[in-house]
């Protein structure tokens, strides 16, 4: 950290000021709205008439009470689970097989990589549904082909919840797993080679020196990766919206969809209001982890 | 193999024509190629309106993220003060936010104030998200520059603005453009503020058209929506090309989202 300005010195505040009031207006202000909103009655007749009245803590009381709630808090659980250990494992193997390719492969799965990472979610969940569709989709005609399952040309896969799943997580793992892998394979490539060969030379076979040796170099990295992963998967909306609208039923309505379909599709905002609140509130201790990892391992604040 | 083939479909899909398209058995390489699918796409009376909003609401963000970020980065890199790492770390935190949290408050707040549909309220809600990311991103760059020039500078009499102005802004140049690409990027994309607050069609931005590219009388026109998505997802893929060195330390930060 390099500060050359330790007198005091009316600078940093003028420089700082246009950014942090725009910043309380957009981020601070909402939070605190969103905060205020979750204590009334809020709903659809509020927004053209403007009445609403303070409910204390009667969205929350009845939020802890649904069931709704509860199995769309261990559904977002169980799935964030799922789609982390997924992409963090399949990006470690993608990662290890870079560094085992020659230069023209590596170039040319790294370009492949960036391609699929750069691809908008929107586009991607469109090509994700024309590539499930049952009827025309490519997808059931390869299974079809592998001749296990019999005729699946007519697979619904956004109307049966375990396929929704599968669908929506093989989306999400897609498009993780380049970040995951790219970062890693920066992070293998500064492992010193003569560890591995030491091990090498001492009979450890090949599984051994990665477990004993590139692992435990590629911790630090794997642990941020991790934790990113569940707050960007915890947080996932777009996606699970565009392929399955949280269907069949409510199947696949994760936290996020859940209080979309509150807030926007019941327009019962109060509540909507409340289900956010306690999202971002079980979300906050990850974050403070994140944030304090992140000063760790070297960023100067 | 299998992380190109989404790719692959999708532009394959995109030059095929319908009858094509609906084959119970898919044809791996289109056998007549045409570009009816784009020109469809192109010349529906929607898409240049809602390119024009796209390119109105990202152009706006881009830049009162830039100008207000730079000049935050500077002070965050370059002076020590107190709350200084307060602010760093509200900074990162708003970054982890699930959506919903901005949206909704956002959403009532515009509502009283009769800005739902309009451009100001989507800048507004961009530049929530792309601005702490900016800040931070950019004070990376300024921390990258040498104390030893801005010293010199000093000695030669410049004053605090004059040092900021011509001599450190024009060496973050490059980072400059990279955060602005990082900042295209994230409101390019943006789907859940622009589908909620842009209710008529003529205010969609171009994620939205994509996501509502449906005929009416023969069902979803896969060609044309796969073409449209490549049109979409074109500058986004080359913009990545082009920063991808620096894709992993803006990604730390929250920039581009997985």
């Amino acid at each position: 950290m390099t500060v050359t300005h330790n007198r005091r010195d009316w600078a940093p505040l003028w420089l700082l000021s246009p950014a942090g009031l725009v910043l309380a207006v957009v981020t601070l202000a909402p939070i605190g709205f969103l905060i205020f909103t979750s204590f009334t009655d809020y709903n659809q007749r509020t927004l053209f008439t403007g009445v609403y009245s303070g409910v204390g803590f009667a969205q929350y009381s009845e939020l802890l009470g649904s069931g709704a709630f509860w199995i769309s808090l261990l559904r977002t659980v169980i799935f964030t689970v799922a789609m982390v250990a997924g992409s963090v494992l399949i990006g470690m193997g993608v990662s290890h097989l870079l560094t085992r390719l020659g230069r023209a492969w590596r170039h040319t799965v790294t370009v492949v990589l960036i391609v699929a990472w750069a691809m908008p979610n929107v586009a991607s969940s469109l090509v994700w549904n024309w590539m499930f569709q049952p009827g025309y989709g490519v997808i059931n005609w390869l299974l079809g082909q592998l001749r296990i399952f019999g005729d699946t040309t007519g697979l619904n896969w956004s109307q049966d919840p375990a396929l929704a799943y599968v669908s929506i997580w093989l989306l999400i793992v897609w498009q993780a797993v380049p970040f995951i892998a790219l970062t890693l394979n920066a992070a293998e490539t500064q492992v010193p080679p003569e560890y591995q060969e030491a091990a090498r030379l001492d009979g450890a076979g090949e599984l051994a020196v990665y477990r004993m040796i590139t692992l435990q170099h590629l911790r630090p990295t794997l642990l941020l990766i991790t934790i990113l992963s569940v707050i960007w998967d915890y947080n996932v909306f777009n996606q699970i919206w565009l392929v399955s609208r949280g269907g069949p039923g409510d199947a696949t309505s994760t936290l996020g969809v859940f209080t979309y379909k509150t807030a926007f599709v019941g327009f019962r905002i109060g509540q909507g209001a409340a289900i956010s609140v306690v999202t971002t509130l079980l979300l906050l201790g990850l974050t403070a982890f994140y944030i304090r990892n992140l000063l760790k391992s070297g960023e100067d604040l | 193999m299998v992380w190109i083939f989404p790719v692959y479909w999708m532009v394959n899909t995109a030059f095929k024509s319908r009858p094509e398209v609906m084959t119970p058995t898919p044809h791996f390489a289109p056998a007549h190629p045409t570009l009816n699918n784009f020109v469809n796409a192109v010349t529906q009376e929607q898409f240049l309106t809602n390119l024009r909003n796209s390119v109105i609401v990202v152009a706006a963000t881009v830049v009162a993220s830039i100008v207000l970020g730079i000049f935050a980065a500077a002070a965050l890199s370059r002076f020590r003060f107190p709350g200084r790492r307060t602010i760093m770390v509200v900074i990162l935190a708003v970054q982890m936010l699930p959506g919903t949290a901005l949206l909704i408050p956002m959403f009532v707040m515009f509502n009283s104030l009769n800005l739902l549909g309009t451009y100001l309220a989507l800048v507004l809600a961009y530049v929530a998200t792309v601005l702490p990311f900016s800040i931070w991103v950019m004070r990376g760059f300024f921390l990258a520059i040498p104390v030893e020039i801005e010293e010199a500078a000093q000695i030669d009499g410049a004053s605090t603005w004059r040092v900021l102005v011509s001599v450190l802004f024009p060496l973050v140049a490059p980072g400059v453009i990279s955060t602005s690409i990082f900042a295209f990027i994230a409101a390019w994309n943006d789907y859940l503020f622009a589908y909620t607050f842009m209710q008529d069609e003529s205010r969609y931005t171009l994620p939205v058209w994509l996501a509502s590219f449906t005929n009416p009388v023969t069902g979803t026109d896969f060609g044309g929506q796969m073409a449209a998505s490549v049109l979409f997802s074109v500058p986004v893929v080359v913009f990545f090309l082009i920063v991808q060195r620096n894709l992993v330390a803006g990604m730390s930060a929250g920039a581009v989202k997985g």
